[in-house]
């Protein structure tokens, strides 16, 4: 043990200790006399020197320098170098953190209730000084209390604690237990992790490990030779839209265990009901697709799910989805009056054949539209057409804006002309002059915007060649700033432009698509060309048939509610700021939309409806949750690696030792606080000198 | 109350009516006494005898002559009627006091109780005050007992001390043998102090001598060096207490041993108080040679 000071500059303060020394040795001498009866007895002695220097008073000047002394240490901030004692300074109280695994898999057999078990035993062998903090984990890991010594109230966060839906993650377990044992000032750490230690749970890429000092305490929950049968993943393949639609449903059933099964039965459900059954054989660590027979999807969305006769591990035995029926996306082809009907022939066969999603097609004349034409329409293309007149023209304004999609493709009849001035709120710029490049091999689309939703799928190579299609003529699109240009020709002249007007989008295809002006319609980019624009003027997207437990649901996003199309019975979160969800064991909570809450955290497995408050539970959106299937494989992980990977490179042993080197001086130095008790000794011994010296003060008058 | 309460001179300083505390002192110092020897010392009937001519006829036993038809006088124990009187020093080294009480607040409580004292033995009363020269001097008297309470009681100090020329003075004065207290801090040589006391005691007079010091007198207590100023002739000298203490605590005990010696030879008492010393130590002192002087022949 060595004292070393935090402030040593402080110590040249100890020259003060000659501030007594001078005043002890030198006597004063008083200016008044002092009158006294007679000096007969006093003869006249000189000042000596010598004789003065002699310190008077060895009491009173011990305490005096003591007090200056002690005052000057205490000041200067000693501290003890505390690392050589060990732990027998640093005393014993212990900072636990029992890290319990809560994920699904831990549902196997009696695993969660041996992790209680061991929970409570971890609390019962804290001492008097130790504080412990429960954190359960799973993808996420969350520190129920405040580090606490009480031992009543961890054992009531152990009773109220439910398994979880989530997969296993060690990761942020380990850095929850750090940062928690990190800041703790008690002199030993430890780390209880109560786990299955599936191998899923760490990847080992991880930089993690225990602050110095810690010990990990490992607590096996795994079992020799797990069995696992489990549903993972169902495929849903529909067949016919629009209310005689049926779907074939196709469920992977994944034996994990090292044990092969036979007579397996698989059940596909329909709203509570068991309508086919399967039975299968399974191979040890192997997988089967089992296909249903195709079923019929009524008008209105249906709770299925897959499941498997009950194994150890149950949560993973069964797989939801909801089946809702296929919507085609209604969209209005608007022709010029003197069109031929096959000028739309490519474009009406491209559409027609869609299957994901469907369109329902509808050409009609310019001249003979309609404003009632655009109502329940998710798209307008304007087909080498101008731009309707009157009250029709006033209705595709509106109906833009209110976000419906407008494609506008120019040709032969769409010139400048064609477009009166109130148009251009939509179209941004009137079409410009044509270009003819018949005089060589023509142009070629070479500037496409790959990031955008309509070229994404192209952008992975042999996806789709544009190139192969040569355009001949096409019109000049001079577009404001405020447009995006998706595609250039290889003159520069704009191939296809975007902008936005209002809720809607509209885009400008400066050249036809009746494979007049280009051959783009005989190429097989064509069709899913086609396709993805009417999907993204459409902002069209399928609703999940599930989502997997953890994913957050954004309220305010459903898929399934879009503006077009016959009134949906589902709800529309613009209409009612609040909604009532009930999760699938049955808690129901009102959630308000708002900016900061528009999320739920899907934690649970089965079903979740939710609906408006003011709307009865027809209307109820329902979102099918899946665990995910990676936490069904059971294999374990070696728990020596995990404990390599984030143990402390310091041995337990040393923790002491280690935790008072990792303090910095002040630290110490605080916790200490030797320079306290040197400023009550300094106080007590100038009490002390007061009394003495007014003492000798009395004896000397 | 205790009455010794009021024998201790810081309590005894408080009380400004010098009379009123002469009185306090001594019957709460008699009484205190009730059933000492002393008691009653100077009035107690001691004998008859034969009476003589020119015996004072008051002091005829008449009861007596009834009985036997003979003249017997009453004699009684110290029914003297003796003179009494303080020689007090006013020089003023005796203004000095370390404490609450100077030496000469502690001389005049002391005179004022014995004169009071002796007044009580219906003795005749006196004093004489002193500096280098008489200053006062009330002839002793049986009714000067308030005059010589008015004198102490407006004693101040005076300038520096001499002893020997105003006791000679009084010795030259007294006409008739006395009871004399001298009460000084006897700051001369021992020789000048006994060529004055020893003119006294020579003429028949028994001379009492209450030498009275301070205590910072006797133990020299100071520390801190500085100029001590004498306080009758305004000399200063630079001092270092510690340096001479002990020489001087030597030279003062020399001092007092000699003066003690010395006034034994010539059969003076001496006593020797400090300021802190109750007033009835020197009342017990001055009764234990009282009594010596009572029995009149």
């Amino acid at each position: 043990m060595s004292v070393t000071f935090l402030a040593p500059l402080f110590l040249a303060g100890l020259a003060a200790i000659a501030i007594p020394i001078m005043i002890h040795l030198t006597h004063r001498e008083r200016r008044d006399a002092i009158p006294f009866p007679s000096l007969m007895f006093l003869r006249r002695v000189p000042y000596r020197t010598v004789r003065r220097q002699r310190i008077r008073h060895w009491l009173l000047f011990l305490l005096r320098a003591a007090a200056v002394i002690l005052a000057v240490v205490a000041f200067a901030r000693p501290l003890l170098d505390r690392a050589s004692l060990g732990p027998v300074i640093l005393g014993s109280a212990r900072e636990v953190v029992i890290l319990i695994d809560r994920s699904y898999s831990m549902g196997y057999d009696d695993r969660w209730s041996r992790a209680l078990n061991a929970a409570r035993r971890t609390i019962d062998g804290l001492g008097r000084d130790d504080r412990a903090t429960v954190v359960f984990f799973a993808d996420l890991a969350e520190a129920v209390n405040q580090p606490s010594a009480d031992q009543a109230a961890l054992h009531a966060l152990i009773d109220r604690a439910q398994l979880g839906a989530g997969r296993t993650r060690y990761a942020p377990a380990v850095q929850l237990a750090r940062d928690i044992l990190e800041v703790s000032d008690l002199p030993r750490r430890e780390a209880v992790l109560i786990t299955d230690f599936q191998k899923i749970g760490w990847d080992g890429q991880q930089d993690l490990r225990l602050p110095e000092g810690t010990v990990l305490t490992r607590i096996d929950l795994s079992d020799a030779e797990p069995t696992n049968i489990a549903v993972t993943d169902i495929l849903l393949d529909r067949t016919e839209p629009s209310g005689r639609g049926r779907a074939t449903v196709s469920a992977r059933v994944v034996n994990a265990g090292a044990t092969p099964v036979s007579d397996l039965s698989v059940a596909l459900e329909i709203d509570g009901q068991d309508v086919q059954t399967r039975t299968i054989e399974l191979s040890p660590e192997a997988s089967v697709m089992v296909r249903f027979a195709p079923v019929a999807v009524p008008e209105r969305v249906m709770r299925g799910r897959v499941r498997v006769a009950s194994d150890p591990l149950p949560q993973d035995d069964a797989f939801h989805f909801t089946l809702a029926p296929l919507r085609a996306v209604p969209l209005l082809i608007v022709r010029h009056p003197s069109a031929r009907a096959r000028e739309a022939l490519y474009l009406r066969r491209a559409l027609g054949i869609g299957r994901d999603p469907p369109f329902e097609v509808e050409v009609k004349r310019v001249d003979q539209l309609q404003p009632a034409d655009l109502d329940d329409r998710a798209i307008v293309i304007l087909n080498d057409a101008p731009y309707p007149t009157g009250a029709s023209g006033q209705r595709l304004l509106r109906f833009v804006r209110d976000g419906g999609g407008l494609l506008v493709v120019l040709g032969q009849r769409s010139g400048a002309g064609t477009w009166p001035a109130a148009a251009t709120d939509l179209f941004i710029a009137r079409p410009g002059v044509m270009i003819d490049r018949l005089g060589g091999r023509g142009g070629t689309v070479s500037i496409l915007d790959y990031s955008h939703p309509i070229f994404e799928p192209f952008s992975a190579p042999r996806s789709g060649d544009f190139s192969a299609a040569r355009f001949f003529r096409y019109r000049r699109y001079e577009s404001p700033p405020s447009a995006s240009i998706l595609a250039r020709f290889d003159d520069g002249a704009v191939a296809l432009a975007e902008a936005r007007a209002g809720m809607g989008r509209v885009m400008v295809w400066t050249t036809d698509l009746a494979n007049r002006w280009n051959d783009l319609p005989v190429q097989p980019v064509f069709l899913p060309f086609v396709h993805e624009v009417a999907r993204y003027l459409a902002d069209y997207r399928e609703a999940p048939a599930w989502y997997t437990v953890g994913q957050a649901l954004d309220l305010t996003d459903n898929p399934a509610a879009r503006p077009w199309g016959p009134p949906s019975s589902l709800p529309r979160t613009d209409r009612s700021p609040e909604l009532v969800v009930e999760t699938p064991s049955g808690t129901r909570f009102v959630k308000a939309l708002g900016e900061s809450s528009s999320h739920v955290e899907l934690r649970e497995l089965g079903f979740y409806t939710i609906r408006p408050l003011a709307e009865d539970a027809e209307a109820a959106r329902v979102v099918a949750v899946n665990p995910d299937v990676t936490e069904s494989d059971l294999t374990r992980l070696d728990p020596e690696e995990l404990a390599l990977a984030v143990e402390p490179r310091e041995s337990g042993s040393d923790r002491a030792t280690a935790l008072a080197a990792a303090l910095t001086p002040a630290e110490k130095e605080r916790r200490q606080g030797l320079w306290w008790y040197l400023l009550m000794a300094v106080v007590l011994i100038l009490l002390a000198e007061a009394a003495v010296a007014g003492r000798l003060s009395g004896t000397t008058r | 109350m205790n009455g010794s309460r009021f024998l201790d001179p810081k309590v005894l300083a408080r009380i400004s009516n010098l009379d009123l505390l002469a009185r306090t002192v001594v019957d709460g110092f008699i009484n205190g006494l009730h059933h000492s020897p002393y008691l009653g010392l100077s009035i107690d009937f001691a004998e008859h005898r034969a009476y003589m001519p020119g015996d004072d006829i008051r002091r005829v036993d008449w009861r007596v002559f009834g009985r036997t038809d003979r003249l017997y006088v009453k004699q009684f124990e110290a029914d003297t009627n003796a003179n009494f009187s303080v020689l007090f020093d006013l020089s003023r080294s005796m203004q000095y006091g370390s404490g609450a009480v100077t030496k000469l607040d502690y001389g005049r409580y002391l005179a004022a109780c014995l004169t009071y004292f002796s007044r009580r033995q219906r003795d005749r009363v006196g004093i004489v005050t002193f500096d280098d020269d008489v200053v006062d001097l009330v002839p002793t008297s049986a009714k000067h007992l308030d005059i010589v309470l008015h004198t102490i009681d407006r004693i101040e100090a005076g300038g520096r001390g001499e002893i020997e020329r105003p006791l000679l003075k009084v010795a030259e004065s007294l006409h008739r043998r006395s009871i004399l207290v001298l009460i000084s801090d006897l700051y001369e040589e021992p020789d000048t102090i006994m060529r004055a006391v020893d003119r006294l005691r020579h003429k028949g007079n028994d001379l009492i001598v209450f030498h009275i010091l301070d205590p910072a007198e006797i133990e020299f207590p100071f520390e801190d060096a500085a100029p001590f100023e004498d306080l009758e002739s305004g000399e200063r000298i630079p001092v270092v207490p510690e340096t001479l203490r002990d020489e001087y605590r030597a030279l003062m005990n020399q001092h007092l041993t000699t003066l003690a010696e010395r006034m034994a030879k010539s059969q003076i008492d001496y006593c020797f108080f400090d300021t802190s010393k109750p007033i009835d130590y020197a009342l017990f002192e001055y009764l234990s040679r009282r009594r010596r002087l009572s029995r009149v022949h």
